[in-house]
């Protein structure tokens, strides 16, 4: 018994000096329980998504559609544009024909037209226009069925009106108006209520749908409404792809680029812990001893990051064509330039770790949490949209995030290299700060000692 | 050739080095001798331009080691195995040798060399970390002797090899100092230093205690034999008879009487004699390292 204790002692001690078996067993699990947990809306007052630009052009004079307007603005799911910036820095309202420009310039990627025929005697139901760039499939799935939810919960009254219309155009006005009385007087003797009354809801299409609209709340778990197929018939959309519709594997180009900088991220974050190993065993000792200078040591430490970062996503994105048709080669030279910008901001992740660090372990403990981190709340796992407003405002200041708007502006949007420059911008400043932190840090640091 | 002047080097508060002046010349095979911690890494790693002192200055031949000239004229074999495990042996010459700048036919010929130089020719395509340990230890040291440096340091380079190995070494870096290279090795083992070294230079705690050939460091002591015996009851007489002939101390079991400059060997064994103790009980030998280092710390060079 005596022994097993020992032997139980022995391995605790070693575990509890061991900071870098403790983060992976203790502190990365609960940061992913964390992260997944808000994503799923636990421990938030407000599940769910939020803050989703979401662009509204109202071009009805119908009180019901500027009804339609207040509901999408009052749902905390979406940030509901409906103005933009003039040149001079004045705003005005938005037009149908600032919508495809501002959705493939990012701006947002979901809008809605309510045009002047939102009603209309020439169908039943109502119409409108759905523009959109779906490249986060999830995102899109959830905006479709947050938009059905709103109109059934807000505006049934607009449907209403259709059926008026509708009923009008093949009745014939007088024709209708004796309908709507009959209806009104027979209503009223059955249920009570006073006739005029419920004959002038009727003319304004107050059928009493607004008890659709409690029931439909309960949506469905893909983001459909419950009502799916009544709402098909009630409400014509208008669905209309900006950007990406000549993508040719939808679903593979939306999650490799993800995947591909994560494990990228892992990978860089392994070769630069190397450097703790190169420098323990007498490796990097003997190559300072020679002509080589700690600059031309980093340098290429720096290169070959960048080189095998660029070999690992090709390869990846190149598997992501030969399994699922991911188009690589449509956009070979855009995709290298963003490929080798990612490379070299994980590269700098990575070297910014090994000189923060004092050891291997701590290293890579640390390149974990952090890749892992950085994953979930950059959006290589769940849409940011998901998330808190904090966790999304975090995001932008990940890696992944702006790797995969990179792979997303090549891959989906097609951008142009002129188009691309403000992410590849963002990715080679950081690399620059972070390159320029790591070797002020390594240059402090106990690894040249 | 190598002239170092005062020179200090502090990690935050510990003073690894203080004041430490040392010069050797062309030629020379220049030992330095200390236990571990005396600072002798880090001198060696000042003297290889891996770090700048704190004071003092290092030069080699006129020229700042830390110079790129001054780095192209000494190679260092670290006292790890300082070789990139995964990759062949000619590979790894390959690669140092660049690194000095060596290119095409010259990098060929020297890989050929160095790789012959130590019995590992036929094993070149072999990745590194197949090797006997002994194997790594001679190409550890070979990379470091592909540019021809005018100085070799070497940081420990015996550090567990097995005596076959250790001996290969010390025969190939022999042959190398009687071909006119200059080196420097550092070690705790005084075997080592009494076998190779042509001078030598004892440290500890960061000084510099005491420099010179094994016979002027010898001199320093105030005894010219050292005699051994076992302690224990049948000798226990003796070193009461010993008191006030010279120096009597006990280490690991053993007495050693260092006899006053003018006390004669002859009265040591007369006086045996009388107490009936046999001859073979006793050793006498010429004074080692390990004695200077004892009189110059007041402790053995192992504590």
């Amino acid at each position: 018994m005596h022994i097993l204790l020992t032997l139980l002692g022995k391995d605790f001690a070693n575990l509890r000096r061991n900071r870098g078996a403790l983060v992976l067993t203790f502190v990365v699990p609960m940061v992913i329980i964390y992260i997944v947990g808000l994503v799923f809306g636990l421990g938030r007052s407000d599940n769910g998504p939020s803050g989703i630009p979401f662009a509204v052009v109202n071009q009805s004079d119908n009180p019901a559609a500027q009804k339609l307007v207040a509901a999408l603005q009052a749902e905390k799911s979406f940030r509901v544009i409906t103005t933009c910036a003039n040149p001079d820095k004045t705003t005005r309202a938005l037009s149908e024909a600032d919508l495809r420009p501002m959705i493939r310039d990012r701006k947002f990627s979901y809008a809605l037209v309510i045009p002047p025929d939102v009603v209309s005697d020439e169908r039943l139901g109502l119409h409108l226009k759905f523009l959109s760039d779906p490249r986060n499939d999830i995102e899109s799935q959830m905006v479709n069925g947050l938009l059905q939810k709103t109109i059934f919960s807000n505006v049934p009254q607009l449907l209403g009106q259709a059926l008026q219309a509708r009923a009008k155009k093949f009745l014939g006005s007088p024709k209708l108006s004796q309908f709507n009385h009959g209806i009104a007087s027979t209503v009223a003797q059955a249920f009570g209520g006073d006739p005029a009354v419920i004959e002038r809801d009727m003319q304004q299409g107050n059928f009493g749908l607004d008890a659709l609209g409690s029931g439909s709340a309960a949506t469905g778990g893909k983001g459909e409404p419950a009502g799916g197929d009544i709402f098909s018939k009630l409400v014509k959309i208008d669905a209309e792809q900006v950007v990406g519709k000549d993508v040719k594997s939808p679903a593979a180009t939306r999650i490799v680029g993800g995947y591909a900088v994560m494990f990228l991220l892992f990978a860089l974050s392994n070769a630069s812990a190397a450097f703790f190993d190169e420098k323990n065993s007498g490796v990097f000792q003997r190559v300072l001893s020679t002509p080589v200078t700690r600059a031309q040591l980093l340098w290429s430490r720096f290169l070959y990051g960048v080189l095998f970062g660029l070999g690992q996503l090709m390869a990846l994105f190149f598997a992501g064509h030969l399994l699922y048709g991911v188009d690589v080669f449509g956009h070979l030279g855009n995709l290298i330039l963003v490929c080798a910008s990612v490379a070299a901001a994980c590269t700098g992740f990575g070297m910014l770790l090994s000189a923060v660090t004092r050891s291997p372990d701590a290293a890579r403990s640390l390149a974990t949490l952090l890749v892992i981190t950085m994953s979930a709340c950059g959006g290589a796992w769940f849409p940011i949209s998901l998330m808190p407003d904090f966790m999304q405002h975090i995001a932008h200041f990940t890696i992944v995030y702006w790797a995969i708007e990179g792979f997303g502006a090549v891959l989906w949007a097609g951008n142009s290299l002129v188009q691309l420059l403000p992410i590849l911008g963002v990715l080679l400043g950081t690399t620059a700060v972070v390159m320029t932190i790591a070797i002020w840090r390594f240059n402090r640091s106990a690894i040249f000692e | 050739m190598l002239n170092i002047q005062a020179v200090t080097k502090r990690y935050g508060t510990l003073t690894a080095l203080e004041g430490v002046s040392l010069q050797v010349e062309t030629g020379e095979f220049f030992g330095l001798l200390g236990p571990n911690g005396a600072g002798k890494s880090t001198l060696m790693s000042l003297v290889a331009g891996l770090r700048p002192a704190d004071a003092g200055t290092l030069t080699l031949d006129g020229a700042e080691l830390r110079s790129a000239a001054g780095r192209l004229a000494l190679g260092l074999v670290p006292q790890h195995i300082a070789l990139y495990q995964e990759l062949s042996a000619e590979q790894n010459l390959r690669i140092f040798g660049q690194l000095y700048g060596l290119r095409g036919a010259v990098l060929r010929e020297r890989v050929d060399e160095a790789l012959a130089a130590v019995q590992l020719a036929d094993r070149r395509k072999d990745p590194v970390k197949n090797f006997s340990g002994g194997m790594q230890r001679r190409l550890n040291l070979v990379a470091a002797l592909l540019h021809r440096p005018k100085l070799l340091l070497c940081d420990e380079p015996t550090v567990g090899v097995d005596p076959q190995s250790r001996n290969a070494i010390f025969e190939y870096l022999e042959r190398l100092n009687r071909g006119g290279l200059t080196i420097i090795y550092s070690t705790h083992y005084m075997e080592e230093a009494t076998r190779l070294c042509s001078r030598i230079g004892v440290i500890d705690h960061g000084r510099i205690l005491a420099e010179g050939t094994l016979d002027e460091l010898l001199t320093r002591l105030p005894f010219e034999e050292e005699i051994r015996f076992a302690a224990g009851a049948p000798t226990e007489t003796l070193t009461a008879a010993l008191a006030g002939q010279g120096n009597l101390e006990t280490v690991d079991g053993v007495h050693r009487f260092q006899p006053r400059a003018d006390y004669r060997l002859s009265s040591f064994y007369t006086l045996t004699e009388s107490l009936g103790l046999p001859a073979r009980l006793f050793t006498s030998q010429r004074p080692t390292l390990e004695a200077l280092f004892l009189h110059l710390t007041g402790r053995t060079i192992r504590e």
